[in-house]
Order: structure tokens, then C-alpha cells, then sequence
């Protein structure tokens, strides 16, 4: 019989219609998952350290979870962060943490797993398991169950969260996480210790167990020396699936009772990305390039639909239009997505792909805004960071833009680039005013109406695995500086501009690249009461500030140094297949303004390729 | 090509009663697709499947009959309609009749509710045998004092509570109303209790179809 706790279901009825969204809470969505609790070995918790809203609209939650539930005897279950009213009640009530589809509590299972997706939800992780009872630091966790476990983009410098997990898996999750549950499976029935399993799961490639290494320091604090236990590998390499066509796609989502920030189906079309912008961390710990057939994604849409009642679509990867035959997709897409009254949405264009014929597909979609990122102002600064498009790319493309009816354009910049000069940032201003110059060209605009060119400012966060990881990010009197150098000399009033927080940014990059000693850190922020330090409600820099100073630890020593390329970088242990030659290369061409060709156009031997063989590679040919 | 017409009543309990009235309609919208149903959309620069729900049940509470109106572009047997529908559904969700719409949603005058729970039975016996009950109901005009004695249009007190409540576009009462002034007039809590819709009534008293 499918189980359901009662008992659980109870207690929540005696307050949930008090709580702001109670649908979030409670579980028993279409597609989630039930099983009969008498017929499974091994249960996960999933838990999405933000809110349901965000975790809910995560694709690789979504496969993961199906993914694991296809076997019979393992369940996976969802878990989310609560916001203070619902915690307030839980923790009055001595109600734990619960995973949303048995509703039992998070501690009574074998794996508590995080999706590590952003730094910024770190302290967020120490609060769930906190709630759910489950000590924090891995340390007080003797027994084999619950195994606390992280993957995501994040561990790819973990070190500031060694404290905290048990395990952490290093890149695809497909394959590696159903040989960790076979071996959670073996290790119950043996009865085996804690440390048993985690000498047998360092075998396994992708998985890195932090406790099985030692971390030695300089005396002016960089890292001296990474030294392992016979149990684990010198380096941990991450995972990739290697026939990416053929990887598992889930055919259903749970799909919420209420709205949540993606509501709809999701396709990832492609992983990797040709580009190789350098400050872009993704475009690097995420290669090598490999992309789904058209006939696979045609089909994987129509599936999910059909099984989810979606009426929107919307197709993933890092660059969509960098996708062999866009076009072709697309006209096969909307064939039936018309047909069947099902909007296609298309995040992640670039400008430079933005033709026409995409811009006819997307236009039978929905006339909102448009948002383009040429992240910096001037050609020179566009060459160093390597985003290879040019003034007149995003001028076209504008155009095209609006001929088509648009009126409002986003335009993401970021402040504090390596190298950076002040021409660069007024080149921001002037790009955005030729951009609304863009629309009085258009003879057939409609008379009336004026453009609205929203300009975003972020700051530069530099990180690990990318060209720029050796390089310091701007102080925060120069990034004030430079915002009001620009604000100064913009004049145009359709021209609007949004500034990030230059604390949240500060953070990011302190976390980024952060060592093991920044976990005391993070360890010390949580017990002032830091979570959720995404939202802006919640984020206190205050308190990070003193759990900093408490630990005797500089912000300004992880995030505005210059790295030299033969320091050893925290996270050195960690194989992410790009080599650390081709970084420095890169960086060095980034300071001698030289952009790289894409993938596509020419090898450029970041060693992806070479590590794998050379066959998974499809950018090239 | 007619449209038909298509009453389709359904419970909403359990897990499902923390659904807002709001993200009902989201959910029916998705399980009819699911159910690859021929709806019919509304026409315009939007076009939207057209679903119109009777009587918003409020959040937390249960019931055994829901409707909504849809128009489908065929005629099906109303079995299969349900059928379809309820494989498409959360299972919190069940279809328990298809037809043809007989009333109309302004007909709707009064609905019937079932409160189980902890609390004291005998005690709200006597509370529904006052003369006056003084309750203060909010609208959006703001708050309005009123004797629900007088709306009280059925009661019987076991070891559950049946009640029978104006309701209606025009005139609502929520058995919460009564639950809450019950609380406040007696000081005895109502907090465990359960409310359940078992009816809804046309002002004849028939039961609506």
C-alpha cells in the first residue's frame, strides 16, 4: 500500500491554513512520487536549499528525482526551505523537517542531498538540517545513516562546506547517483560503519569525501599542501555522461498546486557551452559540449506535455541558439506546439544568433521584454573577457527587436572587470543610448511611444575554474566609484539602471573561493541567525561581518587578491577537466586583449577533450 | 460546430484542500490537458481555456462537491469525461459527476457542511440555541456586524455538526464565521475542527446541478 504518515498529515492540518501558501508545505502534487514504504531500501531527501518556488522551477532536480524513483526499491523525495511563518509553527509544534511526499521526517532518511546551486545558500543548508535535527557538522554523525550529501556547480570548490557533508558528487549526477544508492543498499544490508561507506564511495569516480583530506597552510594563509588518505584518489574528477543523447529524461514533473517562478515543461537541449566567455563559470565546468538530436528533444516535448498539462515550454542549456540546427528545432517545436496551444519560450539567446527567423518563432510566443547581455561597454573589454559579439550584433538584433513591436530591452552589464578603464564604463551608457537610437530608426514605429532600455549592473565575482579564478575583484570605494562615474554620465531619462548590492557580490566571491577555514565562517554566520541570505529581506552583512572577524578571517584576503598562477588553489584537488595550463593561457590572452575562437571554430585544447578520449566532444564537427 | 456545456462536480479533500481557489483553476487547466479533453478556448488576442468555477471554497477547508463549468467541442459520454479527468488529477481530486449544466451559478443560494473535530458538541448545541449570535463578518467595503442566528438556515448537533449556510454571489457566509464566534462567545476552542462542503442548494433547496 502507498504509505502516508498520518499521524504527520495531522499535526500540519492543526495550523497550515494559517500559513502564508500552505500548498508548499503539504506535497501530493500530480507526479509526485508514493511508494509502499515496506518495499524500499533506500530513500533520499533532495532537499532544495531555498524556497519551494525556486527549487521547484529546477530542471536538474526534476531528472534526478525521476531518475532515482524509476528503481523500484529507491524513493527520492523533495525538500524545501521554509519561510519564518512555517518554520516559526514547526519548531513551536516540534515538528522536524519532512520530506514533502511521505511527509516523514528528513532525519529518518539514508541520504539528506543538496543541490549546491549558488554560494549564497549556504548558511540556508545549516538551517535544514538543523530543522530536520540532524547535527550540522559531520563530525557529530556517527552512524551510516543519514549520509549528508552535496552536488551542483558549487563543489566545485566545496571546501568552504567540508565541515558540513558527509560526500560531495562532483559533476552529472545521472549515473553517479544511482551507484551511490546501490552502495548504500550493499552497505545496510552488511552493517558497515559510517567510515566503511565512505572509504568505498571515494572509489567511486565523482565522488569526493572530504574527511579523507588534509589541508595544510602557509604562513601568509594560502594553501601549502593537499595531502589523502590511501582510500581516496589524489584528485577527484568529475562525471560525465558520455552518451548525451541517450541520457535520462524525466517524462513527468510534479506539477505544483501553486504558481512557482518557472511554471512549465523544460527541455535541456544541450550541455556545455562553445563559448568560453572567461569570467562565466558554467561555460567551463560544464564541458564538455554534447547536444540531444532534434528528433530526441522533439520527442522529450511532446512526452512532457502531454504528461504534465503544461501549456508552456521552455527549452534549456547554457546558449540556446548555439544548438547545430536551431532552426530546424524550432520549426519542429512549434509545429507542434501550435498545434496543441503551447507557448515555446527561449532563454538564453545570444545576440549574435539572433536572426529573423528565430525572432519569427519567438514572437508567437509572448511580447514582453527582451533581454540581451553584452556584459561589457566597449569592444576592447568584450575581447578580454572573451564574449565574443560585437556593437553591431546587438544593434542588429535590437532592431529586429523592435521592427517586431518590442519596445522595452534589458541589457546586462557587469562592473569590475579585469582590466577595466573608465572609457569602458561610459562605453556601457553609449551602447544603451544607441540602442535607443535604435528605435527612432525604425520608420514604422509606432508614433507615441518611446523605448525603454533597463540597463543591470552586476558586479564581478571571479571563480574557480575559469580563466579569471587568479583574479582580485574590485573594492567596494572602486565599484562605488565606478557606479557613480556612469551615473554621472548618463543623461538620457529612457534609459534606466539596477545596481546588485556590492555586500551579496562581496560574499559570493569570499565563498567562491573560499578554503576550509571559511566553513567556521559560514558555521558562525548560521548561528547568528543567517539563512536565506539570497533574499534580500533576510541577508544580513552585518552578521557575516562578525562571524568573519570572530574567526579571524579576512574578506578582502579571498576575494581582492591577485592569485599567482603557481599558488595552490583551495580547491586543486578537484578534476574538472579543463586544465589549469589552458586557464592561465586564457588569462594571459584576456590581459593582452586577445579573444579565443569558439569550440566550434577551432579546438583551443582546453583538455576536456583529450581527458575524455576526444570522442564526447561535439563542438567541433 | 456546437459547444457543449459541461457541468463537471468533483471533492477536494485531503492534501487538496490547501489549494487556493486561485491555483484551482491552474490545476483543472493542466489536468484537462493532461486528459487531452476537447475544450474550448476562449477567443481574442489571449485565448484561454475557459473554465468557470462555482462557489470559491475557502483554503483549508474540504468538500464533496465542487463544480465548474467548461465547454467541450464534442460530445462525449459523461462517463468517459470522467474517467479521463480523473486519471489526470491529483488523487485528492476526484470526479464524482458529469452533466449537463441544469442551473445556473446565480441560483446557487445556500450550502451545506459538515464540522467534525475536536470540540465541544454540547456546548455548541447551546451556542446555536442563543437568541441572538453577534458575529462581525469582513467584506471589502469593511467589517459589518450581523446575528448569524438568523442565517443559521439548518442545524443538527451529534457528535458531528451539520449546518446549513446562505451562499451565493450575493450573500456568503463561511462556516469559519460561525466557528470563530463560536470561540469567541464561549471561549471554548474550535482550533481541531474540520470542515467539510456536502452540498450545495438552489434556493427551492434543490440540490444544484
Amino acid at each position: 500500500m502507498l504509505y502516508k504518515n498520518l499521524e504527520m498529515m495531522k499535526k500540519l492540518d492543526e495550523f497550515l491554513p494559517e500559513i502564508q501558501k500552505p500548498a508548499r508545505y503539504i506535497g501530493g502534487e500530480t507526479g509526485s512520487v508514493m511508494k509502499d514504504k515496506s518495499e524500499v531500501d533506500v530513500r533520499f531527501a533532495f532537499c532544495f536549499p531555498d524556497t519551494y518556488e525556486i527549487g521547484m522551477s529546477h530542471l536538474g532536480m526534476k531528472i534526478l528525482y525521476a531518475l532515482k524513483n524509476n528503481v523500484p526499491n529507491y524513493w527520492c523525495e523533495r525538500v524545501f526551505m521554509p519561510l519564518p511563518d512555517m518554520t516559526e509553527q514547526m519548531r513551536r509544534r516540534g515538528i522536524p523537517l519532512y520530506a514533502l511526499e511521505s511527509l516523514d521526517p528528513v532525519s529518518e532518511f539514508d541520504f539528506v542531498g543538496f543541490t549546491i546551486q549558488y554560494e549564497l545558500c549556504y548558511t540556508t543548508i545549516l538551517e535544514m538540517l538543523d530543522l530536520a535535527g540532524i547535527p550540522v557538522l559531520a563530525e557529530d554523525r556517527k552512524s551510516l545513516t543519514p549520509i549528508v550529501v552535496g552536488g551542483g556547480p558549487c563543489v566545485c570548490n566545496a571546501e568552504p562546506l567540508c565541515d558540513f557533508f558527509d560526500i560531495f558528487v562532483l559533476g552529472e549526477g545521472e549515473e553517479v547517483n544511482l551507484e551511490l544508492m546501490a552502495l548504500m543498499e550493499r552497505c545496510k544490508k552488511e552493517n558497515s560503519t559510517k567510515e566503511e561507506f565512505l572509504k568505498l564511495a571515494a572509489k567511486i569516480e565523482g565522488i569526493y569525501v572530504p574527511s579523507l583530506y588534509n589541508v595544510e597552510y602557509n604562513e601568509n594563509g594560502t594553501v601549502k599542501a593537499i595531502t589523502h588518505a590511501p582510500d581516496a584518489p589524489e584528485t577527484v574528477r568529475k562525471r560525465i555522461i558520455r552518451d548525451f543523447d541517450k541520457v535520462y529524461a524525466p517524462e513527468n514533473f510534479v506539477v505544483p498546486f501553486c504558481d512557482i517562478v518557472h511554471n512549465r515543461a523544460v527541455v535541456e537541449v544541450l550541455r556545455g557551452c562553445i563559448r568560453g566567455c572567461r569570467f562565466c563559470q558554467a561555460g567551463f565546468i560544464y564541458r564538455p559540449f554534447r547536444e540531444k538530436s532534434k528528433d530526441t528533444i522533439i520527442s522529450q516535448t511532446k512526452t512532457l506535455c502531454q504528461n504534465t498539462g503544461y501549456d508552456e515550454v521552455s527549452l534549456s542549456s547554457l546558449s540556446t541558439s548555439d544548438f547545430s540546427d536551431i532552426e530546424g528545432l524550432l520549426s519542429g517545436l512549434c509545429e507542434y506546439t501550435s498545434k496543441n496551444r503551447i507557448n515555446l519560450s527561449l532563454p538564453s539567446l545570444r545576440v549574435d544568433r539572433f536572426s529573423e527567423e528565430v525572432f519569427q518563432k519567438i514572437n508567437d510566443v509572448r511580447k514582453s521584454g527582451l533581454t540581451f547581455a553584452p556584459e561589457a561597454g566597449t569592444q576592447r573589454l568584450r575581447d578580454v573577457i572573451n564574449k565574443n559579439i560585437t556593437e553591431q550584433n546587438v544593434l542588429d538584433s535590437v532592431k529586429i527587436a523592435f521592427e517586431g513591436g518590442y519596445t522595452a530591452v534589458k541589457l546586462y552589464f557587469m562592473l569590475g572587470l579585469p582590466t577595466e578603464t573608465d572609457d569602458d564604463i561610459r562605453g556601457i551608457y553609449d551602447l544603451a543610448k544607441q540602442v535607443v537610437e535604435q528605435f527612432y530608426a525604425n520608420p514604422d514605429r509606432k508614433k507615441g511611444k518611446s523605448p525603454s532600455v533597463s540597463v543591470s549592473l552586476s558586479t564581478f565575482i571571479p571563480k574557480p575554474f575559469t580563466p579569471f579564478e587568479f583574479e582580485p575583484q574590485d573594492s567596494e570605494e572602486e565599484i562605488r566609484r565606478k557606479q557613480k562615474l556612469l551615473m554621472d554620465y548618463a543623461s538620457d531619462r529612457k534609459i534606466t539602471f539596477s545596481r546588485s548590492k556590492y555586500e551579496v557580490s562581496l560574499l559570493e566571491a569570499v565563498l567562491a573561493r573560499g578554503d576550509r577555514r571559511v566553513g567556521k565562517a559560514v558555521y558562525l554566520a548560521w548561528k547568528k541567525g543567517c539563512f536565506l541570505d539570497g533574499w534580500d529581506e533576510f541577508f544580513s552583512f552585518e552578521k557575516w561581518k562578525e562571524a568573519f572577524s570572530e574567526c579571524g578571517l579576512e574578506m578582502s584576503f579571498y576575494a581582492n587578491r591577485r592569485r599567482e598562477y603557481d599558488e595552490i588553489a583551495p580547491w586543486s584537488h578537484m578534476d574538472f577537466l579543463v586544465s589549469k595550463e589552458f586557464l592561465i593561457s586564457e588569462n594571459k590572452k584576456a590581459h593582452e586583449g586577445k579573444p579565443t575562437p569558439n569550440c566550434r571554430e577551432k579546438c583551443s585544447n582546453c583538455g576536456v577533450a583529450s581527458k575524455t578520449g576526444g570522442e564526447i566532444c561535439r563542438a567541433v564537427g | 460546430m456546437p459547444l457543449v456545456n459541461t457541468r463537471v462536480f468533483f471533492s477536494k479533500r485531503d492534501r487538496a484542500k490547501y489549494i487556493s481557489h486561485l491555483d484551482l483553476a491552474g490545476v483543472m487547466q493542466r489536468a484537462i490537458k493532461r486528459a487531452a479533453l476537447p475544450v474550448w478556448y476562449t477567443e481574442g488576442y489571449n485565448p484561454r481555456m475557459y473554465t468557470q468555477f462555482m462557489l470559491p471554497l475557502s483554503l483549508g477547508q474540504e468538500s464533496l462537491r465542487e463544480a465548474v463549468d467548461m465547454r467541450l467541442l464534442e460530445q462525449l459520454p459523461y462517463s468517459e469525461v470522467a474517467e479521463r479527468m480523473n486519471d489526470a488529477l491529483p488523487g485528492d481530486i476526484r470526479v464524482t459527476e458529469v452533466g449537463v449544466p441544469v442551473f445556473k451559478n446565480t441560483d446557487i443560494a445556500a450550502a451545506e457542511y459538515e464540522i467534525t473535530g475536536e470540540l465541544d458538541f454540547g456546548q455548541f448545541r447551546e451556542f446555536v440555541g442563543r437568541e441572538h449570535i453577534p458575529a462581525e463578518k469582513k467584506t471589502k467595503k469593511g467589517v459589518s456586524e450581523l446575528d448569524l442566528k438568523q442565517h443559521i438556515l439548518f442545524v443538527e448537533v451529534s457528535d458531528k455538526i451539520t449546518i446549513r449556510l446562505p451562499a451565493g454571489v450575493d450573500f456568503n457566509i463561511n462556516p469559519q464565521l460561525v466557528l470563530d464566534a463560536f470561540s469567541a462567545l464561549t471561549g471554548s476552542t474550535a482550533a481541531g475542527s474540520h470542515i467539510l462542503r456536502t452540498k450545495i442548494l438552489t434556493k427551492n433547496g434543490e440540490e444544484f446541478r
